[in-house]
């Protein structure tokens, strides 16, 4: 499944980044890369961007970027 | 005569670079910026020992990509320059990525020392680094620092000797470097990416190798790995080499391999070699101790970041703001303000009259005068800015406010800027740095300057108060407003048109709170308002008097024939009046006389026919003329125009009664006018500070586009303002 459609709270690991190219390089330098767990903390009101835990620090990430990365719970 | 070593300090964005930069150079330093570009540079000096370490504090980045602003300036500085030492800044309690700059650093052959700071922050989190197991897995001396008290500086200098003394530096700058990195201990090591991209990356390395100028300019392996990363910026490099277009092919078939082999783009493997590669290091090296309560940020993410509380307690933040901002800034405005006037009284009186006077009175005290009475204004504005910015709440403010400018095509960091713009336009746009696609921050600059900014504040109070003396501050509420919406609908059409593109990522790191210093809070207000004084010192200065000199040359030479007219004139039409009050009839109407006979004048003249559709009569005309270089100077020129003397403030009851007096001026007008300074372009400072943040191009863009607008906005408010205001 994909980031986007995991629920605030969820627990997951990083299978890869779909796409390359400057955004794909951009969210793997952020530590999206296959196997390190992440936790989606909270989303923001009206379908806003999301704070994900990763590597031990928080970011946050629009949906649209989150629809790119493939996860499993 | 101490030998210099010049350091360079990087890092991830908020590692703690300035905090640790002040605690090495005390306060020897200056700021300065990147040629060519306005990112910030701070630069300064340390002595250890016998040796002078010169500083530069570069720009925060996580990789050394070209994507962003910051990152080309990082990447130029260390690759132009060749500092003999980087010093990374690592925030340990989030080493994991923070040490991913760090190994592009070693792979730029630059020796590295690594200063784990935060550690104060790490040691409260549980977090604990052994610091000798980490040197020795990467091959780079760490040394643990806390910025904000000094702890550790001595040692990082040490290390940075160190480095000097095992001889793995030459002593000549700009002298080839190729040659004592095999000695050194730091480059012993470097990432190893997996014996399939090394079986790359050996051959490619060596074809780049063999041009001797460009791999003494470019270090190959950097070179060889920023190729498979399919780095634009690399690949311009190869143009230099004399192998070129034969590397060029040999890396893309490697791409291709790459990508065929491991199933992903290729520059998405290389990343994730690398985090394997300090997985590796990091693996015995850091001890988390495990439980550990919420911590406090947690706690407070919980309100600030809430789904119903957020963005109340957000727009309560922000009025707030503007609340204690011209609440408390009033009182010291209102004192400079006073201090101005008996400074032009007392010129008055030890200053015969005549042009000089004039000069000084009218046309420095006038028009500095005011511009100075705003900087009490700008540093509690900034002062709340900085503390916002500081404490982390920033990115809480991106968060929430995302969803919202994305729709019109900005992006959460826009608001920052969009919000400075309230202020003043120049920071305003100085701030949209923090935005890395070009396209978004072109799409910021540009929304900006329809942000009312204090300077347009004194017209609205001003006209407003003059014309809408019951509702003043709504109709300046509405202006605030309309220039708000105005850069909402402006940007959605510019993205669509001039703008258009793909939108690029929003990835930003959300820190932790922190309790903002005193020292740094200092400095930031202290360099904005600073930047702002020089302003009203410089530009200001020169274009008040400038203005005074249109406004008083030429002068009419049939002064004495007019004078004796308009007297005789006024004997008749004002037989009951006394004497002196037809004295001041007569020496106000000869003020107008000599402002319609002076330069500026006839400047209102020329350009009435093009503003006359607007309701503009010449005087506005002339109002408008000092705009272009600064909004507030609308007020001190109306005084002037109106000819109410030395005092000029936008509160002055003089002005008011006199611009209600004039038959040409009425609310409509007022509203028309005050929305054709809303849109114009902004001031002369703002202006320079778009040039050097998106190139003359988009400044020139910027002037004709918003004229334009102006011309049409004000029209169209006219239009619509008619039935209710008349004429
Ligand atoms: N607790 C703690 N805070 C620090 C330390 N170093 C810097 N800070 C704080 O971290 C924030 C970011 O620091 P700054 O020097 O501006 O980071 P830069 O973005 O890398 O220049 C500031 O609020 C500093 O006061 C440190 O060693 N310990
Ligand atoms: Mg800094």
């Amino acid at each position: 499944m994909r980031l986007s459609d995991t629920r605030p709270g969820a627990i997951f690991t990083v299978d890869r980044v779909l796409i390359g190219g400057e955004i794909g390089k951009r969210l793997a330098e952020m530590g999206f890369t296959q196997g390190a767990t992440g936790h989606f903390i909270r989303g923001a009101f009206l379908r806003g961007p999301l704070q994900i835990r990763i590597r031990g620090y928080d970011l946050l990430i629009r949906r649209c970027e989150a629809k790119l990365i493939e996860v499993s719970i | 005569m101490k030998k210099t070593v010049s350091i360079a300090l990087a890092g991830n964005p908020n590692a703690g670079k300035t905090s640790l930069f002040n605690a090495l150079t005390g306060s020897h330093h200056k700021v300065g910026n990147y040629p060519g570009v306005t990112v910030e540079k701070l630069e300064g000096f340390a002595d250890h020992g016998d040796l002078r370490f010169r500083i530069v504090d570069l720009p925060g980045i996580y990789s050394l990509t070209a994507y962003s602003l910051d990152e080309v300036v990082a990447r130029d500085f260390l690759l132009e320059e060749k500092p003999d030492i980087v010093v990374d800044v690592l925030d340990s309690t989030n080493l994991e990525r923070n040490l991913y700059l760090c190994l592009q650093f070693q792979e730029l052959g630059i020796p590295v020392v690594g200063a784990l700071n935060m550690t104060d922050e790490a040691k409260a989190k549980g977090i604990t680094i052994n610091e000798g197991l980490l040197s020795e897995s990467l091959g780079i001396p760490f040394v643990k620092t806390v910025g904000t008290n000094g702890k550790g500086i001595k040692q990082l200098l040490d290390s940075c000797a160190a480095i000097l003394g095992s001889g793995a530096l030459n002593g000549e700058r700009g002298a080839k470097p190729a040659k004592a990195p095999e000695k050194a201990l730091w480059t012993l090591k470097a990432p190893h990416y997996g014996e399939e991209i090394e079986s790359r990356l050996l051959p490619l390395t060596e074809l780049l190798g063999s041009d001797q100028a460009f791999s003494a300019r470019y270090p190959a392996r950097w070179i060889a790995i920023k190729l498979l990363e399919n780095d634009e910026n690399a690949m311009k490099k190869l143009r230099e080499h004399t192998k070129g277009q034969e590397i060029l092919s040999k890396a893309q078939a490697d791409r291709t391999w790459i990508t065929s082999h491991f199933g992903k783009d290729s520059e998405i493997v290389i990343t994730e070699q690398r985090y394997g590669y300090i997985r590796g290091a990091i693996r015995e090296a850091l001890t988390r101790s495990p439980g550990g309560k919420a911590s406090l940020t947690e706690y407070i993410d919980r309100i600030t970041m809430n789904h119903f509380l957020g963005l109340p307690l957000f727009f309560l933040i922000i009025w707030g703001i503007f609340k204690l901002t011209f609440a408390l800034g009033e009182y010291p405005a209102a004192l400079l303000e006073s201090f101005f006037g008996s400074l032009a009284t007392l010129a008055q009186i030890i200053i015969p009259e005549g042009f000089f006077r004039s000069l000084i009175v009218d046309g420095i005290i006038g028009g500095v005068g005011g511009v100075f009475s705003f900087v009490p204004l700008i540093v509690i504005l900034f002062l709340c800015i900085s503390i916002l910015e500081d404490t982390g709440y920033m990115s809480r403010a991106a968060f929430l406010t995302d969803k919202a400018l994305h729709a019109f095509g900005l992006h959460g960091q826009s608001f920052m800027p969009l919000m400075l713009g309230f202020g003043c336009t120049v920071p305003a746009i100085m701030a949209t740095r923090t935005l890395k696609s070009p396209r978004d921050r072109i799409a910021t600059i540009l929304a900006v300057p329809f942000m009312s900014c204090g300077a347009k504040l004194p017209v609205y109070v001003l006209l407003a108060g003059t014309f809408f003396p019951k509702t003043a501050d709504n109709v300046v509420m509405l202006m605030y407003l309309g220039g708000l919406i105005l850069s909402m609908l402006s940007t959605i059409v510019l993205k669509k048109t001039v703008l258009r593109g793909p939108s690029t990522a929003f990835v930003m790191e959300l820190p932790p709170y922190r309790l903002p210093t005193w020292k740094g809070v200092f400095w930031h207000v202290w360099g904005k308002t600073f930047s702002y004084i020089k302003k009203a010192g410089t530009v200001i200065l020169v274009a008040s008097i400038a203005i005074w000199a249109i406004t008083t040359f030429p002068q009419p030479r049939d002064e004495s024939a007019k004078a004796q007219t308009l007297a005789a004139g006024f004997a008749r039409s004002m037989a009951e009046a006394s004497q002196e009050e037809r004295d001041l009839a007569v020496e106000q109407a000869l003020e107008e006389y000599r402002l319609e006979y002076s330069a500026a004048g006839r400047i209102g003249r020329i350009i009435e026919p093009v503003i006359q559709p607007l309701g503009f009569n010449w005087k506005l005309g002339v109002a408008l003329v000092p705009s272009f270089s600064a909004k507030e100077l609308v007020v001190s020129t109306l005084g002037i125009l109106y000819g109410s003397g030395g005092e000029e403030g936008e509160e002055s009851e003089s002005l008011r009664q006199a611009l209600q007096r004039d038959p040409g001026l009425n609310p409509l007008t007022a509203l028309t006018f005050m929305v054709f300074i809303l849109i114009m372009p902004p001031c002369l400072a703002s202006l320079a500070a778009i040039r050097s943040e998106a190139g003359g191009r988009w400044l020139i863009f910027q002037v004709v586009y918003s004229m334009a607008l102006a011309w049409i906005g004000a029209f169209i408010v006219r239009l619509i303002a008619l039935p209710f205001l008349g004429t």
